[in-house]
């Protein structure tokens, strides 16, 4: 192939590829306002210096946005159809906590710091991503290249929520699912299963 | 001096041919090995199920499993000490200087890979950071080429291969090696071959070898000994979720940094569900 011939495919497909990269990443202003709020709110939380304050914090926030249910079914996988409405039941207000739990953990690393909205990106009319960044952030600082992102669902009746949160690409709801299906599929799987995991949820969170 | 390497790596490889005679027929995704899941599933269930790519395939997951236990065996006895004392011992902008160091180390391999991939616009702020962090940076411990506006990245040939189509591979860790793929396991061994300094035959060149692994080891899990510590205190299953944050952050990495959205598992469709409770 002539060194022409060459770059002109090479242009063609990086145009392809510019505009392929472009097409899908419509911002959501209705998204990016609510996760916008719920940030005011929790750069608050990060100001607080103690550490029980910035958990209730945290935690009060996580009440009010995220769709716990929700989360708790998809971190189940296709366990979620085997679970008896006993163990669901007993899992649900445990995956409540434990989840919050990892919210506090997962956002105390940013106290002290701010968070504010960058972008958003749509995969579907009810699926949203929204990523923030770290406020004057230093270059070459641990949060100069970090992306914290927020996974928004809208209901039928627009109703919005945050369904997961991650940095850098690295999400927490699917961490859980992988490590729940794990923890289930390990112990014999089905309703046995679903029984080890509640039973370690409540060590795990101390009940 | 070549030989003090190599066989390490081979011998890593050779483990992976090994298991690969025995278990690739298996093919379990993400180490479920539900015997008693129901044969016909729905699509609401399958659309559960799925986690897109985030999952990797582990059909070594016990034997994974027990060199995992034994990493983190020798990660409690050896490596998490030494990098407390390192810790303790250093001031954070000196280890910070550290791992600025090791990185310009190891920009050659990344401008190679660069180049390789096609990343014409990335090795050139390889090039430039090299060069710059290398002279006014004080050989690479401060990093003034980021100050400008050139930011780091990594690369590997791993990534290589991945941008060139190779799927990842089973999941594999090994003691001390850690958490990596087959694909990535062999990139490793091909990017051993980028270290400049393997190719100076002096016994200075080996000691700087040695110890900048040895440091380097240290440093890493220096910078890590906060997040880890969080992470096993909060799992339900360690193991798990190390394979899951490592599989998604190395895809990420593979990007360039870029998160594919598209691949995400769907979280807000259980309405249907929701109907039939």
């Amino acid at each position: 192939m002539s060194m022409v011939s060459r770059m002109t495919r090479l242009a063609v497909v990086g145009a392809a590829a510019a505009f392929a990269s472009i097409a899908p990443a419509l911002a959501d202003k209705d998204a990016e306002t609510f996760v916008a709020g719920i940030l005011v709110e929790a750069n608050s939380v990060f100001e607080a210096p103690d550490l029980a304050t910035r958990n209730a914090g945290v935690e009060a926030l996580v009440d009010k946005y995220v769709d716990m249910n929700r989360v708790a079914k998809f971190a189940l996988g296709q366990y979620v159809r085997q679970a008896s409405e006993a163990q669901m039941a007993a899992y649900l207000p445990l995956f409540r906590t434990y989840a919050t739990s990892v919210y506090q953990s997962t956002l105390d690393p940013y106290t002290g710091e701010a968070l504010e909205v960058v972008d958003s990106v749509d995969r579907s009319e009810r699926d949203f991503i929204v990523n923030s960044q770290v406020v004057g952030a230093k270059p070459g600082s641990e949060y100069a290249d970090l992306v914290v992102h927020w996974r928004v669902y809208r209901a039928a009746d627009g109703k919005q929520s945050i369904v997961d949160a991650g940095a850098s690409g690295v999400w927490l709801a699917i961490e859980q699912q992988s490590t729940f299906k794990s923890v289930i599929a390990n112990n014999g799987g089905g309703a046995a299963g679903i029984d080890a995991l509640i039973a370690d949820l409540k060590t795990k969170v101390g009940e | 001096m070549v030989s003090g390497v190599l066989p390490k790596a081979f011998l890593a490889l050779a483990l992976c041919g090994l298991m690969a005679d025995g278990a690739a027929a298996q093919g379990v995704v993400g180490g479920v090995t539900d015997a008693d899941a129901p044969v016909a599933q729905s699509d609401i269930d399958s659309a559960l199920a799925s986690t897109g790519s985030s999952e990797i395939a582990d059909p070594w997951e016990g034997f994974n499993r027990k060199m995992f236990a034994v990493n983190n065996t020798l990660d409690k006895a050896l490596l998490v000490p030494a990098a407390k004392g390192y810790r303790a011992v250093t001031p954070k902008s000196g280890r910070r200087g550290i791992r600025r160091f090791l990185a310009n180390l190891r920009a050659p391999g990344v401008f190679v890979n660069d180049i390789l991939q096609g990343e014409f616009g990335r090795a050139g702020e390889t090039l430039s950071r090299f060069v710059v962090n290398s002279t006014i940076g004080a050989g690479g411990f401060a990093d003034p080429a980021a100050q400008i506006g050139i930011s780091s990245h990594s690369e590997d040939f791993g990534q290589t291969l991945a941008v060139w189509g190779v799927d990842s591979g089973p999941y594999i860790f090994l003691p001390l090696v850690g958490p990596s793929t087959g694909r990535d396991g062999f990139g490793a061994v091909v990017n051993l071959g980028f270290n400049p300094l393997l190719y100076v035959r002096t016994d200075a060149a080996s000691l700087a070898r040695y110890s900048t692994a040895g440091v380097g080891g240290v440093s890493a899990r220096e910078q890590f000994l906060d997040p880890l510590a969080e992470i096993e205190a909060k799992s339900l299953d360690y193991y798990a979720s190390f394979r899951s944050f490592y599989t998604q952050a190395r895809k990420r990495e593979i990007a360039n940094g870029k998160v594919d959205y598209s691949d995400l598992p769907d979280i807000g469709e259980f309405e249907e569900f929701d109907e039939i409770e």
